[in-house]
């Protein structure tokens, strides 16, 4: 295959010996074998990000001015980017607004949005997916795809960047420029310079790496300014003259970062690379025909769109926390059903029909239903053992109690199922609180083994909610008063004395009197019995 | 007729009660209970302690009486056997935040192996600092309000597999449901309490033991077994 583009005649300065084994540019003790790279890596950069992200908001202004892009750096707004006529007119990036309207007297402001710039990415992104597995998101304007393995499949170098070319463009609108290299870092600063239509730069062996690079201006490095500066003064302007200076004075004086990068970018060192996960959801329709308006039909129903989710969920090895079924009727609003479920579930369509059809059984349809969509959350990725391997075993050893909570959650309601923990508290009232079941903490074990030394009989089994305004005259005080005075800091503070009471039953309760006057005038209350 | 009888004798099945074979003789013959941790109760019990399979109806008209601490021995021995299931597999640090690597963290629901005690609609709230003073592990304490459907829910517990003990209060109208919660105790290896009032003593029930408590006045709790399969009525006197 032939390189894209003429590699630039080796502009190589004849060094000594000696010299070059200490200099930046020495491939080192790389052996043979591994001048033919195990990875090529395509670089997109995307010139125009910030104004592609922004396209359709400049489309849609009355009247069509010119657009530039601002930030608001430094206490003012900054032009960062800007449409060719108003570059024309002479504007340039990091002029403050005002004098761009000094310029173009019409010039419309439009402010920078970096979740736009973001999504506009991942859709590059997600093109990529469809032509290597590993898609790399280098923000904020860069992607790299990894294509060794996919440049016979799509024909070549030339033809995988061309169909690239017109796939983003068409799904994405985005002008772009791409290079590839053996090393990432390499490619995206190829991508980075050089005019827009020119033909892609395509490095083959990592042996050439170093001299093409030295053509390069400093720039492309996006290394910090002051550093760029400092070079620039020493004479140093492209990345071959920095690859002639000695290591160990350009460590000290740049640092080591400035060094790792170029020996990442000369493919010296190896520069793993976070892969990019597309963040995907499921959806899938169904038109039911005849209308169903039996809710036990409508589960059967549902049963091959939980199937088909679930072979979903299988071919990636993720897992939901979340569905949402919407039912369609004729003219009433859509019905929407969400389950929930504790932790993230794998393909497990049973546990899903299971939970959807105690959903149902409790739904009421305004009318039958023509159309049901079920729509997953987001996917999540599984747990080790949520994988029911050992299901038998989970079962054993009682570890489904998220799904008998969910199940009773689904059919009683949230607030209907909780778990108990101790607080310390003076409060008896303050000294328990609902959590979530499971969650507790291995803290609330540690509070037990401390209440455990606390006397059985100081407290009784069953609390009221609200104590009760009671008589006393007919209970026999059997022990107290323990005076619990606590609580000034938050308003709902108490004065009480507790007295452990028995009735003409032989029941034990709790009984307290109020120190201070109520206007009530109630003084006794029960408060909980010793059952 | 009697060959189907003897081979009904021959398969030995734990449903059959032989009226003969009380007492001391049937010992063997009755699967070991659960330790009330009340000896004069355990003594009067066929297999010294509470059936581990098939409901349990206490009935009761009186709050305060002793009707929780009859159990909390037996509740606290179960949190007892899950904590040590705990140690031998330690329940995971949660240090590495959001990490879900094959093997790193197990998700927090799986904390220990189980031996939940499920409370389905109970009367009041179960107090959490007194629970923890008789050596019950509150963290594992699973609170449901079943709000008229009480019995479903104590059938999905015991079903779960998940819960060691479930309690519940409800007095059921419908034979079928206590005849379903029974089926549902016996096939489940949890301790299955229902708690009833006295009344419903006088209708029968499918129940393996029933007992009915009276909070004499200066005798303290009295326990009168109404109904214990393979065991004989008798009544015991708790003291206070």
């Amino acid at each position: 295959m032939a390189p894209l583009a003429r590699p630039p005649s080796p502009h190589r300065v004849r060094v000594t010996p000696a010299f070059r084994s200490s200099s930046l540019s020495v491939p080192g003790r790389t052996p043979l074998a591994q001048s033919r790279p195990r990875e090529l890596w395509l670089a997109i950069h995307l010139p125009s990000l910030l104004l592609d992200s922004l396209r359709d908001v400049a489309l849609a202004l009355p009247g069509r001015p010119p657009v530039a892009i601002v930030d608001l750096e430094r206490n003012g707004k900054i032009v960062r980017a800007c449409e060719e006529a108003v570059h024309a007119a002479g504007v340039r990036e990091g002029m403050s607004i005002n004098a761009a309207l000094a310029l173009v007297p019409g010039l419309h402001a439009l402010a920078r949005d970096a979740r736009r710039e973001r999504q506009l990415l991942e859709a590059v992104a997600q093109r990529g997916v469809r032509f290597t597995p590993r898609v790399s998101l280098e923000p904020p304007d860069g992607v790299l795809l990894e294509v060794r393995g996919s440049l016979r499949l799509f024909g070549g170098a030339r033809q995988l960047c061309l169909r690239l070319q017109r796939e983003l463009l068409e799904a994405v609108g985005a002008s772009v420029r791409f290079a590839i290299t053996p090393s990432p870092l390499a490619a995206l600063w190829f991508a980075r310079t050089g005019p827009l239509g020119a033909r892609p730069v395509f490095v083959r062996n990592r042996d050439e790496l170093a001299s093409r690079l030295a053509l390069l201006p400093l720039d492309c490095t996006r290394w910090p300014e002051r550093g760029v500066e400092t070079l620039g003064t020493m004479g140093v302007r492209t990345v071959g003259d920095c690859l002639r200076l000695p290591r160990a004075g350009f460590a000290r004086r740049f640092g080591q970062e400035l060094l790792a990068t170029l020996d990442r970018a000369t493919g010296r060192v190896q520069e793993p690379r976070a892969a990019y996960v597309a963040s995907e959801r499921f959806a899938t329709r169904r038109d039911l025909e005849p209308e169903i308006a039996d809710t036990a039909r409508l589960g059967l129903a549902l049963a091959p769109l939980l199937e088909e989710l679930c072979q979903f969920l299988r071919e990636r090895g993720r897992g939901v926390q979340a569905l949402e079924v919407q039912l369609r009727h004729r003219a009433a609003p859509v019905t929407r059903v969400r389950l929930r479920f504790v932790q993230p579930v794998g393909a497990q369509p049973q546990r899903m029909a299971e939970l959807l059809r105690e959903r149902l059984a409790q739904l009421v349809l305004p009318q039958p239903v023509r159309n049901v969509r079920l729509l997953s959350g987001p996917l999540i990725d599984l747990q080790a053992d949520a994988i029911e391997l050992f299901a038998h075993d989970r079962r054993e050893a009682g570890g489904n109690l998220p799904q008998l909570v969910e199940r009773l959650r689904a059919r009683l309601g949230n607030a209907a199922v909780h778990g108990l923990a101790c607080v310390p508290e003076h409060r008896p009232e303050a000294a328990w609180r609902a959590v979530e079941p499971a969650a507790a903490k291995p803290r609330a074990r540690q509070q037990t083994a401390s209440h455990r030394a606390a006397p059985k009989d100081g407290r009784p089994l069953w609390l009221l909610d609200q104590p009760e305004p009671c008589a006393v005259d007919r209970l026999v005080l059997e022990e107290g008063p323990e005076c619990i005075e606590s609580g000034w800091w938050d308003g709902h503070d108490v004065a009480r004395d507790y007295y452990i009471a028995r009735n003409a039953q032989g029941a034990r309760l709790w009984v307290f009197r109020q120190r201070r006057e109520t206007a009530a005038g109630a003084r006794w209350f029960l408060h909980g019995w010793f059952a | 007729m009697s060959v189907a009888v003897e081979q009904l004798l021959q398969q030995n099945s734990a449903r059959l009660w032989r009226a003969r074979e009380t007492g001391s003789s049937a010992a063997a013959a009755v699967p070991a209970g659960l330790p009330t941790g009340y000896a004069a109760l355990d003594r009067c019990l066929p297999g010294t302690g509470w059936p581990r399979q098939g409901l349990i109806e206490i009935l009761s008209d009186q709050r305060g009486i002793g009707e929780l601490r009859l159990l909390l021995p037996a509740l606290a021995a179960l949190c007892r056997d899950a904590g040590a299931a705990d140690e031998i597999y330690p329940p995971p640090r949660p240090d590495h935040a959001g990490s879900a690597h094959v093997g790193s963290a197990m998700p927090p629901h799986d904390r220990g192996s189980g031996g939940w005690i499920a409370w389905v609609s109970p009367p009041y709230r179960p107090y959490a600092p007194s629970l923890a003073a008789w050596g019950i592990d509150v963290g594992r304490m699973l609170v449901v309000n079943g709000a008229g459907a009480t019995e479903w829910a104590m059938d999905q517990a015991l079903r779960s597999g998940s819960c060691s003990a479930v309690l519940g209060w409800s007095n059921p109208r419908d034979p079928h449901a206590l005849r379903r919660l029974q089926l549902a105790a016996e096939a489940s290896r949890s301790l299955a309490v229902l708690y009833r009032p006295l009344q419903a003593g006088l209708t029968p029930s499918p129940a393996v033991l029933r007992l009915a408590l009276l909070g004499g006045g200066t005798e303290g709790l009295q326990v009168r077994i109404v109904k214990s399969r393979g065991g004989r009525p008798a009544t015991v006197n708790l003291g206070h």
